[in-house]
């Protein structure tokens, strides 16, 4: 080949390389930036005093002076809003039935977002549902809610060949001539003396129970229930991949046998997750009972299962990797074959086991299908370790879907959500960077 | 090393099985608000009992059963025939518990202006017969129609009140629960679902039916007609006075009709 032609190559190359990292770069910033932005929303955002009143009463949280003060110094800026209610009421009772007819309709939806907005009207009987407690304890969700309070929403549906407009009506107009007019304006002017918005930094978003479906509170649950899953998919999986591996490589004989063995794993590697989730609820739930509901056991057995094959094929290139001298030398010095393996093929190839470990560790946290019918829960109480044996759990990735598809509310908690999602991406990265300070701890020790 | 191992088993497996205070509720997506209602109102009177909701449709739940391995089946429809038959087979007696009432709204875009439709139209509709809003009153849009999964109660009441055992036509959308429905509905403007009530918010319009609108009143009385009970079954009924005994009674008491109505449901007696 001609001189410049090589050279040509040689640049586009390169060129290529340099794209393609680029594009994986971008692609990195393009999902994690929204992760992060959206995520740490769930721990650094504007409280309201009700978020104030629910860490206080639910998690006995803050100081109650403070709050008490505060509390103290929101009802009277509130207290105009529900007297005007009061003397609206006392007016529609004096109407003509005709009259009050007509009011009756748009002040109870008055009525509805004012509670939504400010939590259950004083004097009132305390709602069961802990949502219907408080008032919007995040102030970005305060301002949405207000709007409500303020416009009512109706569709236009005069052009019958096409789909209705939105039209927003201010709800003042419905009450023009009332007592209840200065409501809406008071209530728009004082919104922020009535919530005391302050950037409340909630840390223990990770640490607190959830309480009442994830509407308050944090993500305990789904967090440890990640951790025991992952954890206990690696007791299982790591003794029986490495084990499996040091046989194929050292014991078995090459042969028709081990290659079938090989292409056996490798397609097991390629089995579609939701089958192994199908698998685990047919075989360790449904025929041999291991534990009489969907438990983190099930869970971890499957999640074992299925990064099996990924810790086997690692350990075994790890092993092969490690040059025939050591073995020889060490087999010639009188070893046996298990002294040798245990201790100068295992620690010479342990850094590229580690890797093995690592990468199906990320996917083990991460997976959702096999978890499904095996172990996830969307919800249920923190496990002590002794529990994981016989209930399930939620978990991270599992819970993060059923959040966005299934949850009743999920307008009202997507900080959650995103939360949940940051928390995951977070402890991957975490479980990553501690393994790789490890392998380089030990290549280090190993050369001495 | 061996013996610490062996003793820390040997500790986790005895108090796993002395540690029975636990209740796992699975199956329908429709009665999933109230089981996570209840559960969290059962739990901070009863912080020693553990209890797990998942959502997985009606038919996981009445699977789990004969399975055993739930403890509660929560289900948007009854038990068929060959649901009891297996459970009979393994030993296990579905007893029914009617927690809540629902009617089934027939779900479109705000935006749209088709107000009401009569049963005839929707079947008409999920036939495939009906393909254009403008052929029932609305403007000249193709119809998205979107139902549940086959594994749902919600279909299959759906397919007995709506379709009477007719079967959906091929381009129908299938969702797997009551709020991907409604988020497809929130944002595809042609779009036409259906789900229970507790999933109707300001995003999504109900129609009347047949003239009337579902409401609790209307379903009580039985005059909307796409409406059902809401199930809770266990494996025989439970030991008086036991922790399944408090909890799938709750729904008798004051307190547990107050979250049924307020997370949209319809309460079994007026209270």
């Amino acid at each position: 080949m001609r001189l410049e032609t090589r050279k040509l190559l040689d640049k586009a190359f390169s060129g290529l390389g340099i794209i393609a990292i680029g594009v994986m770069a971008m692609a990195l910033l393009l999902i994690l930036t929204p992760i992060v932005v959206r995520g740490s929303k769930a721990f650094v955002f504007k409280g309201t005093i009700e978020f104030r009143r629910m860490m206080l009463e639910q998690f006995d949280r803050g100081d109650p002076d403070k709050f008490n003060q505060e509390a103290a110094s929101t009802a009277a800026a509130r207290a105009p809003v529900y007297l005007m209610m009061e003397e609206f009421e006392a007016e529609m009772k004096a109407m003509k039935s005709s009259e009050r007819r007509e009011y009756k309709a748009a002040f109870k939806e008055v009525e509805k977002s004012i509670e939504t907005l400010l939590g259950p009207i004083p004097g009132e009987r305390k709602p069961v549902l802990l949502r219907q407690q408080y008032g919007q304890t995040r102030w970005e969700r305060t301002l949405v809610k207000l709007h409500e309070a303020l416009y009512s929403e109706e569709w236009d549906y005069s052009n019958a060949d096409a789909m209705g407009l939105l039209v927003e009506k201010p709800r003042v107009e419905q009450f023009i001539g009332t007592k209840l007019e200065p409501m809406f304006p008071y209530l728009e002017e004082h919104i922020s003396d009535m919530m005391l918005p302050k950037t409340t930094f909630y840390w223990r978003f990770i640490t607190d129970k959830s309480k009442d479906s994830h509407i308050f509170g944090g993500i305990w649950p789904e967090v440890l229930g990640t951790l025991y899953l992952t954890l206990g998919a690696m007791i299982f999986a790591i003794p029986m991949g490495v084990i499996a591996a040091i046989y194929l490589c050292e014991y078995a004989k090459e042969g028709r046998v081990v290659s079938f063995l090989r292409i056996c794993i490798s397609t097991l590697a390629g089995v579609p997750s939701i089958v192994f989730g199908l698998f685990g609820l047919a075989f360790f739930l449904n025929t041999i009972h291991v534990s009489n509901s969907k438990s983190v056991l099930a869970g971890s057995l499957t999640l074992s299962l299925l990064i099996l094959p990924t810790i086997i094929r690692s350990s075994e290139e790890a092993i092969l990797a490690v040059p025939r001298a050591y073995k020889e030398a060490a087999l010639g010095l009188g070893a046996g074959r298990w002294h040798t393996v245990m201790s100068v093929i295992l620690p010479a190839s342990l850094p590229g086991i580690l890797t093995g470990i690592v990468i199906s560790m990320g996917r083990a946290a991460g997976e959702t299908a096999p978890i499904i019918f095996t172990a996830a829960v969307s919800v249920g109480a923190p496990l002590k370790i002794w529990e994981t044996l016989s209930q399930p759990t939620p978990a991270l990735p599992w819970n993060i879907y059923n959040l966005c598809t299934e949850h009743e509310a999920v307008d009202e908690i997507r900080h959650v959500q995103y939360g949940m999602v940051f928390t995951l991406v977070a402890i991957v990265l975490l479980l990553n960077l501690f393994a790789i300070l490890m392998r380089a701890r030990i290549s280090k020790k190993l050369r001495g | 090393m061996k013996k610490t191992v062996i003793t820390t088993f040997a500790i986790c497996a005895a108090l796993s099985t002395q540690a029975q205070n636990k209740i796992a509720i699975d199956g329908s997506t429709t009665v999933g608000p109230i089981a996570k209602a209840f559960a969290e109102y059962f739990m901070s009177a009863n912080p020693d009992v553990n209890i797990t909701v998942s959502e997985s449709g009606s038919g996981n739940g009445a699977k789990s059963l004969v399975n055993n391995t739930c403890d509660v089946a929560a289900m948007s429809r009854p038990m068929k025939d060959t649901e009891f038959k297996a459970a009979a087979d393994k030993g296990i007696q579905p007893v029914a518990h009617v927690v809540a009432l629902d009617g089934l709204p027939i779900l479109v875009h705000p935006s749209n202006p088709v107000q009401a439709l009569t049963v005839e139209q929707v079947r008409k509709i999920y036939l495939g017969e009906i393909t254009n809003w403008k052929q029932v009153g609305g403007p000249d849009k193709a119809i998205v129609s979107i139902s549940r999964d086959t594994n749902s109660g919600t279909y299959e009441t759906f397919a007995k009140l709506v379709m009477s055992k007719q079967k959906i036509h091929k381009n129908c959308e299938y969702v797997g629960s009551n709020g991907a429905i409604r988020q497809r509905v929130q944002s595809t403007p042609a779009a036409i679902g259906y789900a229970g009530l507790g999933f109707v918010d300001k995003t999504v319009k109900a129609l009347k039916i047949n003239g009337i609108y579902p409401s609790a009143e209307t379903v009580q009385t039985g005059e909307y007609p796409i409406a059902r009970p809401l199930f809770m079954y266990t494996n025989a009924y439970p030991k008086l006075g036991s922790p399944l005994y408090r909890f799938v009674t709750i729904h008798l008491t004051e307190d547990g009709q107050e979250m049924v109505e307020e997370i949209g449901f319809v309460p079994v007696t007026a209270y």
